[in-house]
């Protein structure tokens, strides 16, 4: 991964749909020919995002730079900024060749027709849909619509394009696969792609970088094993979806939870005081054991999850708060559990993020 | 079973009803075959013939029933409702495409417009030819103050078909135009128009019709020289025979084979709007 000149700056962009604020004063640097996931749940500003980017809608603050150039007040067919919608949005009177040409033969630049012909038929083939390329978008699976979305945007050789939930309309199947496709084809070009997705799990297997919004703010942007590991605040570990997260209080140096009074070393500030530990990282001990590693957190068993590499475990805590614990099959055997029986769940408190609202630490 | 007694009469009141539609029409067929020229407009028919038919193209022997004096009215008619189908047609899609952006006083102008076919048209027809004589000071002719009697009649009709059409229009493939460099007007031209075509269509189809027989905005916005329909109503205040009805069996057939057009072109066009639907669905 080569990181370079940011290709793309936006500076204090603010955007309201009425009453409703759905960016609010962002910040974002893209770095040229790199992956960025923008991960957000829905009604985070992701899309609208996207669209203020595109230049189908104008912020009500704040400035936009692409490759030097300010594109705040250029109309959408003069930034030169690909886009790849969810539902694919194919031309349905063209076919598959026409719809890639598409760009190239109504654009503002005169482009020769062996010129057209040429580049289609590379882009077509860069995709894989060499042979389709007389058919019309209703004679495609999605997937291979999909493709021609992409085709379509890329043979005009964009510096940054933006997807809009490209998997989204796609079976789980056709989503792992397109996952691969877009980075391989991503890294044959010189291009940044932004891709915006609601679901962890495809933001953090493929961004370089990944963006987390909430709530129309960037809430953090790192690699994907940064905010893995270290989730700025307890939304984005929410997101994840990965850790269980405890109300409780901290006091200074300890946090008081459900699992007791535990000591803390350091926490990161946050809009309120959360604990939490990773599904992965949480252990399952008898209900009576001694030497636990760290805090005890009493719950009772409800049912198990197997997902193939690993178990997934549901507890459920006195106040009827759901604990997961996620155990990979590659460390052993899972033991047995009895549903409804008492068990103790405990960590090794190193391993624990505290998130707190005093930030003095 | 309820259906055992409800569908039998449903089924005849649906046949008097259409019996009823097409009654008319075929009492006036009939009777266009009527012997000439001793036959008159009323049954029983003396002997089948042709004669009105050809009474109705001059290839008659002279006789007292003179021909129908339709031909310049029924050019003048085609001519008008051909200008009044292009304006109107342009001014509802122009229209209906603005109202996509919910603009302020939006829904007032909504109702100015719709008001145009509200309005009745001996009213529009006389505060025209009354606008031209007293206040603008011009002179009334079937192409300028009927042209835009008609117009303001037939633009709500357009209007409203191309803003259902427009309403289910998934915007997203403009916008898929637009990211791929290609300006707004190139766009509407390459995608949005071939893709409401099929509205389009059907808003050039009512324009023309209601242009083509329209009486009373006519009646008093045309001026001198006559329309289609008011040359026929001239000749029912003589006299009446079956070349009338000669005559209105060809304007029939006439609006059949330009129906059926309309019918091939929309074909061809519904098969793209079924594309279009697909790739909705999956969004």
């Amino acid at each position: 991964m080569t990181q370079s000149e940011p290709i793309f700056r936006m500076e204090g962009v603010t955007h309201r749909y009425g009453d409703l604020t759905a960016l609010d004063d962002i910040d974002f640097v893209a770095e040229d020919n790199s992956y960025i996931a923008l991960l957000g749940p829905s009604g985070s500003g992701k899309t609208c995002l996207l669209r203020v980017i595109a230049g189908f809608e104008k912020p009500d603050k704040g400035r936009i730079w692409f490759q030097g150039r300010d594109i705040t007040d250029l109309p959408a067919h003069e930034r030169g900024i690909g886009f790849v919608f969810q539902n694919f949005a194919l031309f349905p009177h063209l076919t598959i060749f026409e719809n890639v040409a598409f760009g190239l033969r109504n654009g503002a630049v005169k482009v020769s027709e062996t010129d057209i012909a040429d580049r289609v038929t590379d882009a077509i083939d860069m995709v894989g849909l060499t042979g389709l390329e007389d058919r019309s978008p209703d004679q495609i699976s999605g997937g291979q619509k999909q493709r021609v979305a992409l085709a379509r945007s890329l043979v005009l050789q964009p510096k940054l394009v933006l997807l809009d939930e490209p998997l989204g309309a796609l079976d789980a199947n056709l989503r792992e696969r397109m996952q691969i496709e877009l980075r391989a084809i991503r890294e044959r070009l010189d291009v940044t792609f932004l891709h915006v997705t609601g679901s962890e799990t495809e933001a953090l297997a493929m961004g370089d970088k990944v963006a987390v919004l909430d709530q129309g703010q960037i809430v953090q942007y790192g690699t994907p094993d940064a905010i893995y590991d270290s989730p700025a605040i307890s939304d984005v570990a929410l997101f994840l979806n990965r850790f269980n997260l405890f109300n409780g209080e901290l006091q200074g140096d300890t946090f008081v939870g459900p699992f007791g009074t535990v000591p803390v070393t350091a926490a990161q500030p946050n809009k309120s005081d959360v604990y939490a530990i990773r599904y992965d990282r949480t252990r399952i001990f008898s209900a009576d054991a001694v030497d636990l590693p760290g805090p005890a957190l009493p719950v009772r068993y409800l049912a198990s999850e197997y997902l193939g590499s690993s178990i997934v475990f549901l507890f459920e805590t006195k106040d009827r708060k759901t604990v997961e614990v996620d155990h990979h099959l590659s460390l052993g055997e899972p033991r047995d559990l009895t549903v409804g029986e008492n068990y103790t769940l405990s960590w090794d408190p190193a391993q624990a993020i505290v998130f707190g609202k005093e930030t003095a630490r | 079973m309820e259906s055992k007694v409800l569908k039998p009469i449903l089924a005849v009141y649906v046949g008097l009803f259409i019996l009823f539609l097409y009654g008319p029409f075929i009492v006036l067929g009939i009777l266009s075959f009527q012997q000439g020229p001793e036959g008159g407009p009323q049954f029983p028919i003396i002997s089948w013939s042709t004669y009105w038919y050809q009474h109705l193209f001059g290839l008659t022997p002279p006789s007292r029933i003179a021909p129908l004096p339709v031909g310049e009215a029924l050019i003048r008619s085609l001519v008008l409702a051909f200008m009044t189908m292009v304006t109107a047609t342009v001014l509802g899609v122009m229209a209906a495409q603005a109202f996509r952006k919910r603009f302020r006083g939006a829904g007032i102008v909504f109702y100015l417009i719709v008001l145009g076919m509200m309005v009745p048209g001996v009213l529009t027809g006389l505060g025209t030819s009354l606008l031209a004589n007293n206040v603008v000071g011009i002179e009334r002719h079937w192409w300028s103050t009927a042209f835009l009697a008609h117009v303001v009649y037939t633009f709500p009709f357009a209007f409203l078909v191309m803003l259902a059409i427009l309403n289910r229009f998934d915007g997203s493939v403009e916008e898929a135009s637009w990211s791929l460099g290609v300006s707004p007007i190139t766009t509407f031209r390459k995608v949005t128009f071939p893709l409401i075509f099929p509205g389009v269509l059907s808003a050039m189809l009512f324009a023309f019709t209601l242009s083509f027989d329209e009486f009373p905005r006519t009646l008093f916005a045309s001026g001198r020289d006559q329309t289609l329909p008011l040359a026929i109503y001239g000749t029912f205040s003589v006299e009446i025979h079956p070349n009338i009805f000669a005559f209105g069996v060809m304007t029939t057939l006439f609006s059949f084979a330009l129906l059926s057009v309309y019918g091939i072109l929309m074909a061809l066009s519904v098969r793209r709007a079924k594309k279009m639907a697909m790739q909705e669905d999956i969004a």
